[in-house]
């Protein structure tokens, strides 16, 4: 019989360079001294935390720690140095190491015809040399750098962050872009914190959660509130009085789309089993629940199964009819439905004293009641009409906004589609017409510009971004390194690694290795075309289509 | 549909005008012929600019290729009923005229056939189970091939027998070899399917229970094989009659150009 060692939660630690002398170090530092380490279990220690959920990472004058619309999954505390917080309206795309997207004219549309080659892949690679990159010790590591520090900080607002400042905490726990750009001014030292490490950090000290509360009470809720349907009305003391009682809760596994990958072979059932529940069918409603971010299921006990009735993303909400008839004086009141969830999932919950306080009060004495109860036609589907949004639930395709829809009734295999991808992209398709498919639909491997874009995690440079002015994620290819870590990340496995050739057609390698070079290539949604997605338009039987699930599902293809 | 009522509204209109005008030529010193003439050739020219306009996919200004095939159905049958108005009969005469009439009537009968073949086909493929790139479509054939060896291969150690072997050597080898009953996937027929069944259920009294498992497992590969042949068939249908209908086209607009300059030499 074939053993193993049980999988334990540090068997990878962020840094396999942190040693104990390092931590020993780290527990002399003032913010850090603070710690309690006797709240925390023996299963966790804090020691362990810091050697194995940190590293430190030193910077040099003019590198960019986080970027403005990254997404990241660790927070930094500096320990020496000084960085800078470039304020309102930021640092300029091409600064931060990203693609300006510029669209094209008629002519230079035109002149893809004979622009195109037939050899794959061609890069003038002249352009590579004056990237603003800076290499780490090995070929997957690099730093994008500002050139003129001086010039930039004539140029820009920005706000000094000095030994002790923590930052980046906010978007790390609640998986959102980061709201600004923090680059060093000095050399620096700074104690980077994976979003594990800080969850341990905010559960078992009060200082850190206190701080960490505080700051995303101060900069971020009240904001999420207002933008929510039902607290729009209420005026700012309100609000705060809202705010205040608000519980933060996540679910699930920040790094979904690993065990996502693991999961693809189990069935459904097993599937939803396995999944985090953060409200149960037949409970007693105890607060209303807001998605922050991330994905959650909507199921109702199906036989002896579960039936997915809809999701809910970021900015929806759940429980606020049952938590209104309560309030009325029904009895018996409970949960209609389980919700589950799906991957990962930032949750807020509002107590029912609070809503009963401060909005059903409100809706009682302006006699309007905003309540949007669960459509009730979503609980009369049957299992045949609900079985496309139960795939799409599953597969996880609903955290697609521009998912490649084919249908495969309509498609004739013409290839139309690749073929104009390709003819917008110099000659290289950016898509295959193959996917998954349900009855007579398919999903095909093209970038689907996810509402939680896993593959920009952990990118070294920043190259993969999102383009904040369309929402689509790009790569910049001036600033990939080739380390593969948004295509091993993608889990629908639609970003793919090209070996680069120069102009008569060699392969380009490094001279160290002679290995060859790679760049991450993926769906643009051919930005820079004016003419949108060129599959789409290219598709002379409408059999293809850009779709956001939560759009398409209001009727576009249901009933169909 | 609005869009497709709009075309076919337009097209009756264009198609009223021009034989309204032909009608009323011959009062104002003009010649019938010569105005559905040149309409004819307009419409015969706008046919074609489909092609150009599917290479030029990154010019927003042409329009979607949606749109173009939907003219270009039914532009195909407005130039049908021009060349009829054109030549005031279903029939010219002439050698020279008999020869483009026939290469019109190809070019329209093959266009019908393309257009209904692609609203028959794709609903075939998709009910078929699988789904397969064209061009990969012989290396997925050799992947069967060769995982139906290993299970033959399997089979002949674990049993000791080579019965199973012996009859794949004997017949299914050819089945799995290439894509076969062409014809027969083009109808839609059940030939492949029974034939199949047929070949394993002959040979299911002359095995074991261990064998039969062996054999279970080969008839789910020549199943799926079945369904990748009919890919196969129906993709290259689906692509091949358009390597009729261009050629003819091509012809057609060259003969066109050559009668317009014939007519305008010697009889105008």
């Amino acid at each position: 019989m074939a053993t193993l060692s049980r999988p334990k939660r540090w068997d990878t630690p962020f840094s396999p360079d942190m040693t104990d002398e390092e931590v020993q170090k780290l527990l002399e530092f003032k913010e850090i001294a603070a710690i309690d380490k006797e709240k925390f279990p023996a299963s966790t220690p804090l020691e362990g935390i810091l050697k194995n959920d940190a590293r430190t990472v030193n910077y040099q004058s003019g590198d960019i720690v986080i970027r403005e619309g990254d997404y990241g999954n660790s927070a930094f505390l500096i320990l020496s140095g000084d960085l800078r917080v470039v304020l309102s309206p930021g640092l300029p795309d091409e600064m931060l190491g990203r693609t300006k997207i510029k669209k094209k004219s008629f002519l230079e549309a035109l002149s893809q015809l004979w622009k195109k080659t037939i050899i794959p892949e061609v890069r003038d690679t002249e352009r590579y040399r004056d990237r603003s990159l800076r290499r780490g010790s090995d070929s997957s590591t690099a730093q994008v750098f500002l050139q003129d520090v001086p010039a930039v900080l004539d140029s820009n607002k920005t706000a000094t962050l000095g030994p002790g400042a923590l930052f980046g905490e906010l978007a790390a726990l609640g998986r959102l872009p980061r709201t600004s750009s923090v680059f060093a001014e000095t050399s620096a030292t700074v104690l980077e914190i994976r979003w594990q490490g800080l969850r341990e950090l905010r559960k078992y000290d009060d200082g850190w959660r206190e701080a960490i509360d505080k700051r995303y009470r101060e900069n971020a809720l009240n904001a999420f509130l207002r933008a929510t349907q039902l607290f729009s009305h209420l005026n700012d003391d309100t609000l705060q009085a809202v705010a205040d009682t608000a519980l933060f809760e996540t679910h699930g596994k920040f790094d979904w789309h690993v065990t996502y990958n693991k999961m693809k072979d189990l069935d459904n059932a097993s599937v939803i089993k396995e999944e985090p529940v953060i409200a149960s069918e037949g409970d007693y409603p105890d607060g209303l629940l807001m998605i922050r971010a991330g994905f959650a299921r909507v199921s109702v006990k199906k036989g002896n199964g579960r039936q997915t009735l809809t999701y809910l993303k970021a900015g929806d909400y759940y429980g606020d009819d049952e938590l209104y008839r309560a309030w009325k004086g029904e009895e018996n009141v409970s949960l209609k439905v389980t919700i589950t969830a799906l991957g990962y999932v930032d949750v807020l919950r509002v107590p029912s004293n609070s809503i009963e306080e401060h909005l059903f009060s409100h809706w009682e004495a302006s006699n309007e009641k905003d309540v949007a109860p669960l459509d009730i036609e979503l609980f009369d589907q049957t299992l045949a009409d609900g079985s496309l949004r139960e795939w799409t639930v599953q597969e996880r395709f609903i955290n697609g906004t521009q998912t490649m829809m084919i249908n495969l009734d309509r498609c004739v295999r013409c290839d139309d589609c690749v073929r104009a991808c390709s003819d917008t992209h110099q000659g290289n398709p950016r898509f295959i017409r193959h996917g998954k498919t349900f009855d007579h639909w398919m999903v095909a491997n093209a970038c689907m510009h996810c509402a939680d874009p896993v593959c920009m995690i952990g990118c070294p440079t920043g190259a993969i971004h999102r383009d904040l002015s369309g929402g689509m994620v790009i790569i910049n290819d001036d600033t990939c390194i080739g380390c593969e870590t948004c295509a091993n990340s993608c889990p629908y496995s639609n970003i793919r690694m090209a070996e680069i050739r120069d102009s008569e057609g060699r392969f380009v390698v490094d001279p160290e290795n002679q290995k060859p070079i790679l760049k991450a290539t993926k769906c643009d949604l051919c930005a820079g075309q004016r003419m949108g997605p060129a599959c789409v338009f290219a598709c002379p039987h409408e059999a293809l289509k850009r779709v956001d699930f939560r759009e398409a599902f209001s009727g576009v293809f249901e009933g169909k | 549909m609005i869009r497709l009522w709009a075309y076919i509204l337009l097209a009756l209109l264009f198609f009223g005008f021009i034989a309204y005008w032909s009608t009323f030529a011959e009062q104002f010193l003009g010649h019938p012929s010569q105005i559905t003439g040149w309409a004819l050739f307009a419409s015969v020219a706008f046919l074609s600019l489909f092609s150009f306009r599917k290479r030029l996919p990154f010019l927003k200004i042409l329009g979607s290729a949606s749109r173009w095939f939907l003219l270009h159905a039914i532009g195909g049958f407005l130039a049908l009923s021009l060349f009829w108005l054109h030549m005031g009969s279903l029939w010219p005469t002439g050698l020279g005229d008999e020869i483009m009439a026939t290469l019109f009537y190809a070019v329209t009968l093959s266009g019908i056939i393309g257009l209904f073949l692609e609203k028959l086909y794709p609903h075939y493929l998709t009910r078929s189970g699988v789904e397969c790139i064209y061009e990969r479509i012989p290396g997925e054939i050799a992947e069967i091939r060769s995982n139906a060896e290993e299970v033959l291969v399997k089979c002949a150690e674990e049993t000791g027998s080579d019965t199973l072997a012996q009859h794949y050597l004997e017949t299914l080898h050819w089945f799995f070899q290439r894509p076969r009953f062409f014809l027969n996937h083009a109808f839609m027929g059940q030939s492949a399917q029974h034939w199949v069944r047929h070949q394993c259920q002959i040979l299911e009294r002359y095995l074991d229970e261990k064998e039969r498992e062996y054999l279970k497992q080969i008839f789910a590969l020549a199943d799926y094989k079945r369904k990748v042949d009919f890919h196969y068939v129906a993709q290259r249908i689906l692509k091949g009659w358009l390597l009729i209908h261009l050629p003819i086209s091509v012809a057609v607009i060259t003969l066109t150009f050559w009668h317009l300059i014939v007519v305008h030499v010697y009889f105008l």
